[in-house]
């Protein structure tokens, strides 16, 4: 029988406003994929640490297990979520 | 603010044919939408990104009728999403992949699915040009956005240039303005091109300065961040350099129609030519809102093209049907 996978922890780094923040969690629910979300506008510290991370100064960027994503990369996010 | 799925529900399960698909969910498909259910037709929306359009990102929207106080762009793309909603629009929110506009039965492609209708409002809007010079790909997302209520958070207390000085460039920095600590705008005309309730408002900021009549050449980064902006004086030609983190660009729009070439009639920039009735050159096929040729892209007249577009396309649906 089949064991399935435990999902990987996955952050979501947004602002409220950004359509390609909103499309990216829609799509992690529309899957069912938990995930935490964090709005950089209100957490700065979670700002700088994205920034430190990534080098990247937009949203959304979407953290699976310790590799982050820039941007709604769907075939990436598919490929690391196994979502079919 | 919480996320909310409520009014971005994709229809479970979509039919394989519908009277009517409207490409795009922005305020002009969304109010075709709302026509169209009311006039009876099967309706599909097909959305890529999130319905509301351009005014889902944007702050505030300060001349919708009625709102008084203005009103959140969220907010109002939200309202309309619901709205289409309440009178039984199926929506799918993928991309677009392939239209075949031609004959009496279109075929709409997105993902895996093939969907066929009888008619097409074409209501996909536009998204922000780039300026094409040096260093703008390296650094996008590095110092460069498009998008102030995306990116500004990263840019609380710096000094940023915007480039341009259209609606979109002055709304935005309005709104850049709660956490940078000061704007250089870059403008090519020698004077603000937005409305003069916007440039009244800026121009009362200390914190900002406007070279009119210059060029962006080049934004120069350090491999990692973007650092400066090159910007090269129309009139005398002397280049200038200016150090910065952060940089806006909001130079116009480009239309959303690559995947209509050859099959509708668009201008030399890419826009759908249709008159106020929304007819474009091709039979059964409408367009609606930023993405048709006109002088006034605003919320006011893309939710007008949107409801023209459903009475044009149930007029035309009924005599496909064999009636009047």
């Amino acid at each position: 029988m089949a064991v399935e996978k435990k999902q990987p922890r996955v952050i979501v780094f947004s602002t409220p406003s950004c359509p390609w923040c909103r499309k990216t969690k829609m799509y992690l629910k529309q899957n069912k994929i938990k995930f935490k979300d964090i709005d950089v506008s209100k957490d700065m510290s979670a700002a700088r640490d994205m920034v430190r991370m990534t080098g990247q100064q937009g949203v959304p960027v979407v953290l699976i297990g310790n590799r982050p994503i820039v941007g709604f990369n769907k075939p990436l996010i598919n490929k690391l979520l196994g979502i079919k | 603010m919480d996320f909310s799925l409520g009014s971005l529900q994709e229809s479970k399960e979509l039919k394989d044919s519908y009277d009517l698909i409207i490409l795009g969910g922005g305020p002009a498909g969304l109010t075709a939408a709302i026509y169209a259910r009311r006039s009876g037709l099967s309706t599909l929306v097909v959305e890529p990104l999130i319905t509301g359009g351009n005014i889902a990102s944007t702050e505030k929207v300060d001349n919708w009728p009625g709102d008084t106080d203005g009103v959140s762009g969220e907010e109002l793309a939200n309202r309309f999403t619901k709205h289409a909603e309440r009178f039984g629009t199926e929506f799918l929110y993928d991309d677009i992949t392939e239209v075949n506009l031609s004959g009496n039965e279109k075929i709409i492609k997105s993902g895996n699915k093939s969907i066929k209708s009888k008619a097409v409002i074409i209501a996909t809007g536009t998204h922000p040009r780039s300026i094409n010079v040096p260093g703008e790909k390296e650094y996008k997302g590095h110092g460069i956005s498009y998008c102030a209520t995306c990116d500004a958070p990263f840019f609380k207390g710096k000094d940023i240039v915007v480039i341009g000085a259209g609606n979109s460039a002055i709304e935005e920095s309005l709104y850049l303005l709660n956490f940078v600590k000061s704007i250089t705008f870059i403008q090519d005309l020698p004077y603000i091109t937005a409305e003069k309730i916007l440039a009244d408002e800026i121009q009362k900021k200390e914190n900002v300065k406007f070279y009119f009549e210059h060029l962006v050449k080049e934004f120069k980064g350090d491999g990692n961040k973007l650092t400066s902006v090159i910007f090269e004086d129309r009139k005398t030609g002397e280049t200038k350099e200016i150090k910065t983190e952060g940089c806006f660009v909001y130079i116009g729009l480009i239309p959303n129609t690559n995947l209509y070439k050859g099959q509708i009639e668009l201008d030399k920039y890419g826009y759908v030519i249709a008159n106020e009735d929304t007819i474009t050159s091709t039979s059964g096929v409408f367009a609606a809102g930023d993405v048709r040729v006109k002088n006034l892209r605003q919320i006011v007249t893309a939710v007008s093209d949107g409801a023209v577009a459903a009475y044009e396309a149930k007029k035309y649906i009924d005599k496909l049907n064999g009636g009047n």
